[in-house]
């Protein structure tokens, strides 16, 4: 009888052991379905489990990470504030994790704000830029990695010393945003460009306001990738973006290579720049600078 | 009891048969068209169910000669293709036309050169598969796994400098061979049996599901289908989906590749992020293709990128 039982536990295990790669997914097969197709809509709207399972995996009391991301970065004293009106706009199932376009708008209340931090919690570079504003900013975008499955909050510290955290569950289908090879050849061309490359867009939207988009090209070694000799890539990336016009400067960047490859960065104006200007500086200290490509005139 | 032991006894086997026969391509060939015929790939993202056999094969067998039509993802399934072939006849397999260098397409290259057959690619997509084909290899691998590789090699091979488009004779049977270069992608080549009136495009078209543009030139791509539509033939093999009788049905490709391109372009203009763009949806229209959703998120953002800082 016990032979019996052994043969099927043993069918049962093959069973199991082919059910694929995916098959310990942890959100749940019917998650990607569920959100993708609309998805910063459903998630003011929940109406299905997926969508209880990024709430919990939000909410802070049930991170490991939080907490000590939270005393590292925005001090042990902090005054943190859950709000609702910080949102962070991108997909909710990830593909391609070395490039995961996303923007953060910022509410009308909160446009003069001091500081803004992105954190991505289960990266192994968790914070992906700091910026400190020199004029209001309504929204703000990126491309950036992603290890795995991660919350990815936006900490907006406003005139009154408070933090103003805005949360998105995300979920990645394929992980090691960071940890592998940034170009596909699958679908992109993978040359190496020239490092530091900067370009600079600037579009009109309504009533005058403005965004700025601008991308610099260079790898971003997050210092995590093998190459294929096996050899440690060694992290290599940029530290510093500022950008400013005539009248002075608009937002200083700090940043990490949590930022994809080329990253582009994007910010939303309430009024026009005039003549913008970016100051580039990487890890190995090399400066760019760039000078507005006048578009328009 | 012994009874009972006996059915669970067979059920394991069977079970293991099953586990073993994983990396087995099931394939078997459909006649197109006299002495034509198409091992027709599952038409899915590659996946550790298909193997990475997505994309259509074909053999053309002359009264001399026969000549393949893409190598499929591997050196097992240009085995298994190599073997059924021989099973419907004893003549030599003297030519592989690789359509272009996606591994789908040109992974199984290496078994046919062991074969003795000529291999007949772009120079351009040769260039490609030299060049990047060992990561895409390593990446596929991580994709559906190891085992479905096995002797999968990505070999250097020498291609005198082919002036196209070129004409092989297989016996009673005329077959043209046609560059269609930046396109879909650097190079791809198109198959005309005369005989039968026959046309293999390679992934020029996609029928059913949605076509991917990751080394496209949309413009060019966009007058190809409609040269091939212009010309004159009686079936259409496409790179995926089912065969093709009817001219309309190439209309599907080149809807999507005007489509996604317009609304990159139309985004890059007015300078939106990706992530806005998804934050739509996929366009109501594009819904009915066949993998439309993996396709649209994997491309828009690569389209806007190269049309953004343009």
């Amino acid at each position: 009888m016990f032979k019996i039982f052994l043969f099927i536990m043993v069918i049962l295990y093959s069973k199991f052991a082919y059910s694929g790669p995916f098959s310990d997914f942890k959100a749940g097969a019917g998650l990607s379905e569920e959100l993708s197709s609309s998805p910063t809509e459903r998630r003011n709207k929940p109406n299905s489990d997926s969508i209880v399972q990024s709430r919990d995996a939000l909410d802070s009391q049930n991170s490991e990470m939080w907490n000590d991301l939270k005393n590292k970065l925005l001090g042990k004293n902090a005054k943190v504030f859950f709000v609702e009106d910080v949102k962070i706009i991108m997909q909710d199932y990830i593909e391609e994790a070395h490039k995961v376009p996303l923007i953060v708008t910022i509410p009308k209340r909160l446009h003069n704000f001091n500081k803004l931090i992105l954190l991505i919690e289960n990266n192994p570079i968790q914070q992906v830029i700091s910026l400190k504003p020199y004029r209001s900013i309504e929204a703000i975008g990126m491309n950036v990695r992603l290890e795995d499955d991660s919350p990815i909050r936006v900490a907006i510290l406003d005139n009154d010393g408070n933090w103003n955290i805005g949360s998105k569950m995300v979920f990645v289908a394929s992980a090691g945003g960071c940890s592998t090879p940034a170009c596909d050849p699958a679908i992109e061309v993978c040359e190496p460009g020239i490092v530091g490359k900067i370009a600079v867009k600037e579009y009109e939207r309504e009533a005058g306001a403005q965004r700025i988009k601008l991308k610099i090209t260079h790898p971003m070694e997050t210092g995590f990738v093998v190459d294929t000799e096996g050899e440690i890539i060694p992290e290599y990336f940029i530290k510093n973006i500022h950008v400013d016009d005539i009248d002075g400067p608009i937002a200083d960047i700090t940043t990490f290579a949590a930022l994809s490859s080329d990253p582009v960065l994007l910010l939303d104006l309430p009024e026009k720049g005039q003549s913008v200007r970016v100051h580039v500086m990487d890890s190995h200290g090399l400066e760019f600078f760039s000078y507005k490509k006048n578009i328009s005139m | 009891m012994q009874y009972f032991k006996n059915i669970i006894f067979i059920f394991i086997l069977l079970n293991t048969f099953q586990a073993l026969s994983k990396n087995n391509f099931n394939i078997h060939p459909i006649e197109v068209s006299k002495n034509i015929y198409v091992f027709m790939g599952d038409n899915n993202d590659a996946n550790p169910k298909n193997g990475g056999a997505i994309s259509n094969t074909a053999f053309i067998i002359g009264t001399k000669s026969i000549l393949v039509i893409d190598a499929g993802p591997s050196y097992l399934y240009g085995s298994k293709v190599i073997e059924i072939i021989k099973s419907y006849s004893s003549l030599p397999i003297r030519y592989l036309v690789v359509t272009h260098h996606h591994p789908d397409h040109s992974f199984g290259l290496s078994r046919f050169i062991e074969n003795g057959t000529k291999i007949i690619m772009a120079k351009s997509e040769i260039n490609r598969y030299v060049k990047y084909g060992n990561r895409l290899l390593k990446q596929l691998k991580n994709i559906i796994g190891e085992d479905w590789f096995v002797d999968t090699k990505i070999v250097a091979f020498k291609n005198k400098n082919i002036k196209f488009p070129i004409n092989v004779n297989l016996g009673g049977r005329e077959i043209i061979i046609e560059l269609y270069d930046q396109g879909h992608s650097e190079g791809d080549l198109i198959v005309k049996d005369i005989l039968s009136k026959t046309i293999f495009v390679g992934d020029l078209v996609f029928n059913e599901r949605a076509p991917t543009i990751p080394h496209a030139n949309i413009n060019n791509w966009n007058k190809y289908i409609s040269t091939i539509m212009d010309s004159n033939w009686d079936y259409l093999v496409p790179g995926h989906g089912k065969l093709i009788k009817e001219k309309e049905e190439l209309l599907l490709t080149k809807y999507w590749i005007n489509y996604i391109d317009k609304i990159a372009k139309k985004a890059a203009k007015n300078g939106m992020s990706p992530a806005e763009i998804f934050n739509k949806g996929i366009p109501e229209p594009l819904l009915k293709y066949k993998l439309a959703k993996e396709t649209w998120i994997r491309d828009l953002p690569l389209l806007i990128n190269k049309y953004e800082f343009e």
